[in-house]
């Protein structure tokens, strides 16, 4: 049965929709009677408090399938070729000895197609051919026995040389220059004239490298087809929803006759969105052997041909007067994304200045194309900014933390200011960077951050109550560690007066109802909201068939809570309740509810560090991260999902980067041996705060926005304690040891 | 082999994962692994190594191997090749698959596929199934289930110490082994046992605050 409404009032606004991991505003029609509320965020039963994920006992086991364990019947294993050369021209493709490879079941190659056009591939690790293979061991076999002949092109995988006159080109299109122009704003003679009257004035380049999301499960797909009018595809995505039209199309299928399945999924951070070359691949190994086909990619692929964060290279000058205010801002930002993009947020980031003007552009390289990464743009913007801050506040002899709140407006940053600064200590801190005895000093440093987030209409959830008092709520969003699983059951039985353990979710399925992808932290503001009506419609449907039973109680005025249903001076347990259902039970179709979803935050870190000023080892000592979201869905979750930003941005900070070999055109650290994440020995104190002074009730991500404050924060902690500024990341020691030295050198 | 390494050749033939020491193991073959050389390598006497050489002779270096692996206290009965890693034998080729341990880096840098041989904890990835044979294999299947976990598998759902998940059964298993070495550790002893575990979500301090949780039996039970 379903809950009519009367026909409402309509409103428009805009709403971020995710396309590719990178959020754009779009105007949508929704109702306009805020009818829907959450209440007072210290008012819940269950939300806003400490759920323990529904997930956590299946993944603790090894229960929990990903894609990468699905093992349908007659499963093959694929792998993919990938080119060596960062540009070449694919001259033939000669697999015919993989062909004849015992357990060799099929095989696709760049150059299959002879009405396609030839094949230049634009960087090492560009995937030129796949096998299909009963075992993993002979697929690996099969990629060794396939012959490739390359005309090798001269490449690009720096961004001076990308720049330089007369450099070759990374495209051979002749509208795609290697360097492109972006974004323009501001009036760069103003600037000028300002810094003139500044004084102190900062120059000063900032660079970042681009850094590898590192999902531990691998990009890929398990692509069941066997031939016919169906298929199934597992996929490790952050969109259900973006699978079955993809693979439809490399199937030769309807679009709603493919089904995905996202039953868990092991990480993305915004690198997972569409089925990708990798899952093209799978498709066409799967169509050809009529079996299906697990293409995970291997560590090496994931590094070379699966996206990454864009690197950049931002250049300012900047001044500021002696009482601290910010009067002139002129900058430079260069986007590094390989064949991509890049991304990068526009200087001054959040910052005022009475005068600013930027310019932007891409600049290419044969690398694999950039990818949205956690906030994109962001964490390499907010680095350098923040340095520069701090580099004027230390110029002018003023308090990091009281220069930031001068260039402020926004009171939410101030408080939040405060209370990390209380958190961490910030009294205790260096009074001059470098001071101290003993090789090992102590710095702090602190950095903020924003994020828009907010919510869309595309969630479409059912909750279902069934006759025996089973409740299920269902929709095809997908988890990716996020904690989705444990709120939707949450707010489910919160509205029915239920625990959690009373209800079942039912998710990552392209069959149930249609849900956004998980980037630009959109999937808390859409879905949440969504289950939230869908939960109250199913309320007020149980509601009208007990209203009888309960003296006549108008279905609004029956209340539901402690397992129990109470009207009219009566009370039914759940089951009692429940019993007077239809046979089909009821349910509620929830759509999105605008009251219920915010946009826009604020956070801010602070960090302290031990730099060993004769080893240049830097040791993190504590970070604290404060943030408001408004309606914490689950404070644990929302904890965890801080603490991951915090060691993230710490990865970015100190240890983790690309590196090139520009004379070969090669990445020299594609794995884990040579790419450095954050591991158990580094990890320093965390405090995750949850600003609860945001009273706001409305529910809003929090994925993004945690980790872009921290990276300035460790590197100004840094310079704090040992007195050098390292301007590009990550800040190992061979840096702060040449710093100390030159800086010995200046004295 | 003409991988990256060797890019000014225009023919190219792709080649396995990067050079690791299980590379160089699978590479020769049961000949040389034959003989557990993962901790023999270092031992360079000439007789070992000649009457290693010849019991090594004595087995098949490709075509498949009829194993029979213990895992998780059940006999299952796998036909690998000998480069087979016990990782591969575990995930692909027994029926049903033993998924639990993850493959991450295949390179023994991650963690994420750790199992117990023989109690210890050791990297699948880095382990031919040939070399488990004999041995008890025991997976995070194996030390407790959804419905029955063990103290570190409770403590791990009570305190949030996963989130994506995908890295969380090779730590379960690495703190379950290490708190039966060390039943009352500190911070810094969980730290150290937990550093060759990898996990992108940053579950870290969750990890620590469960392996303490568990060891002070403080896990309330479901
Ligand atoms: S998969 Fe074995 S250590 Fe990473
Ligand atoms: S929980 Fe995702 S990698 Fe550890």
């Amino acid at each position: 049965m379903q809950q009519q409404s009367p026909a409402k009032k309509k409103k428009k606004i805009k709403v971020p929709r995710v396309v590719n991991g990178v959020d754009t505003l779009v105007e949508i029609e929704v109702d306009d009677d805020g009818s829907v509320a959450w209440g007072p965020n210290d008012k819940h039963a269950l939300l806003n408090h400490r759920l323990p994920r529904v997930d956590g006992h299946v993944k603790v086991s090894g229960a929990a399938e990903y894609t990468h364990d699905r093992r349908p019947p007659g499963m093959l294993y694929g792998r993919v070729l990938r080119s060596p050369h960062a540009h070449a021209r694919v001259l033939k493709v000669d697999a015919s000895a993989a062909r004849g490879i015992p357990g060799v079941k099929a095989v696709v190659a760049s150059t299959d197609d002879p009405a396609r056009k030839e094949l230049v591939v634009l960087f090492a690790g560009q995937p030129v051919a796949a096998v299909a293979a009963e075992t993993p061991e002979i697929a690996e076999d099969a990629l060794r026995a396939i012959r490739v002949d390359y005309e090798v092109l001269p490449h690009l995988v720096r961004a001076e040389d990308s720049v330089k006159e007369g450099a070759p080109k990374v495209f051979a299109d002749p509208k795609e220059p290697n360097v492109e122009p972006r974004d323009k704003r501001g009036d760069a003679s103003k600037v000028a004239e300002a810094l003139k009257g500044a004084d102190v004035v900062v120059e000063a380049e900032y660079r970042t490298p681009i850094i590898h999301h590192s999902s531990l499960e691998t990009h890929g797909n398990v692509v069941d087809y066997r031939g016919g009018e169906e298929a199934t595809v597992y996929a490790s995505t952050q969109g259900t929803f973006t699978i079955p039209g993809d693979a439809a199309q490399e199937l030769g299928l309807k679009e709603s006759a493919v089904r995905a399945v996202v039953e868990h999924m092991g990480g993305g951070f915004g690198s997972k969105f569409g089925i990708g070359v990798e899952g093209m691949l799978a498709c066409q190994l799967s169509k050809q052997a009529k079996a299906p086909v697990h293409l995970m990619l291997t560590r090496k692929d994931e590094f070379l041909l699966a996206g990454n964060r864009s690197g950049s290279w931002q250049k300012f000058k900047a001044g500021a007067t002696k009482d601290g205010t910010l009067v002139a801002l002129h900058a430079v930002q260069y986007r590094l994304g390989g064949l991509g993009d890049g991304s990068q947020a526009g200087q001054p980031y959040i910052y005022a200045a009475a005068n600013a003007y930027r310019e932007g552009y891409s600049i290419h390289t044969h690398e694999d194309a950039s990818r949205a990464m956690r906030a994109p743009g962001h964490p390499q913007a907010s680095f350098a900014v923040e340095s520069l801050m701090d580099e004027l506040a230390y110029k002018l002899g003023m308090d990091a933390v009281e220069f930031r709140k001068k260039n402020l407006k926004d009171a939410v940053y101030h408080r939040q200011l405060d209370r990390g600064a209380r958190e961490i200590g910030w009294g205790r801190r260096n009074k001059t960077p470098g001071a101290g005895a003993g090789p090992l000093k102590r710095g702090m440093g602190c950095g903020i951050g924003t994020w828009g987030g907010g919510g869309n209409d595309e969630c479409k959830v059912d909750v279902t109550v069934a006759r025996d008092g089973s409740v299920s709520v269902a929709v095809g969003t997908q988890d990716l560690g996020t904690g989705t699983r444990t709120y939707t059951r949450a707010i489910v039985a919160e509205e029915l007066g239920l625990q959690i353990k009373d209800v079942a979710e039912r998710i990552g399925d392209s069959r149930l109802g249609s849900a956004n992808s998980s980037g630009g932290s959109t999937t808390a503001a859409s879905l949440a909201p969504s289950v939230k009506d869908a939960a109250v419609k199913a309320r007020l449907a149980v509601a009208e068939r007990l209203s009888p039973l309960l003296g006549g109680a108008k279905p609004e005025e029956i209340t539901f809570s402690n397992g129990g249903v109470s009207g009219g001076g009566k009370t039914l347990s759940w089951r009692q309740a429940c019993a007077a259902l239809p046979a089909a039970g009821v349910t509620g179709h929830g759509v999105w509810q605008t009251s219920l979803a915010g946009r826009g935050v604020h956070g801010v870190c602070f960090a302290e560090v031990e730099v060993d000023v004769e080893t240049g080892r830097v040791r993190p000592i504590k970070m604290v991260h404060v943030q408001d979201i408004g309606l914490p869905l689950n404070r644990l979750a929302v904890e965890s999902q801080m603490n991951g930003g915090m060691i993230q941005s710490l990865g970015m900070a100190l240890w983790e980067g690309r590196v090139m070999d520009a004379k070969l055109g090669l990445q020299l650290n594609p794995g884990f041996g040579d790419y450095k994440l954050p591991g158990a020995l580094e990890m320093p104190e965390l405090v995750p705060l949850i600003d609860d002074e945001d009273t706001r009730e409305a529910v809003i991500g929090v994925g993004e926005p945690s980790i872009i404050p921290a990276v300035g924060a460790v590197a100004n902690a840094v310079h704090n304690a040992c007195g050098v500024r390292v301007r590009e990341l990550p800040i190992t020691p061979d840096k702060i040891l040449m710093g100390l030295l030159s800086e010995r050198r200046g004295a | 082999m003409a991988d990256e390494h060797d890019v000014k050749s225009s023919r190219h033939q792709e080649s396995p994962p990067d050079p690791s020491r299980r590379r160089f193991l699978k590479g020769v073959g049961i000949a040389g692994a034959g003989a557990a050389i993962a901790d023999h390598l270092a031992q360079t006497a000439e007789a070992e190594a000649t009457a290693a050489r010849a019991e090594a002779a004595k087995l098949p270096t490709a075509g498949p191997l009829e194993l029979a692996l213990d895992v998780n206290g059940r006999r299952r009965a796998v036909s690998v090749e000998p480069r087979t890693t016990l990782l591969n034998a575990l995930r692909n080729h027994l029926e049903p698959a033993v998924t639990g341990p993850k493959l991450v880096c295949d390179q023994g840098t991650c963690g994420a596929c750790t199992v117990l041989l023989d109690g210890k904890p050791v990297y699948s990835c880095l382990v031919l199934a040939a070399d488990a044979a004999g041995k008890k294999v025991t997976t995070v299947e194996g030390l407790g289930t959804p419905e029955q976990p063990n103290a570190v598998q409770a403590a791990f759902v009570e305190q949030d110490a996963l989130m994506c998940g995908f890295c969380t059964p090779g730590f379960v298993t690495t703190v379950t082994a290490y708190l039966k070495k060390n039943p009352n550790p500190t911070l810094a002893e969980v730290r150290e046992a937990c550093k060759g575990n990898f996990c992108r979500c940053g579950t870290y301090p969750r990890v620590f605050e469960a392996a303490l949780a568990a060891a002070k039996g403080t896990v309330s039970d479901k």
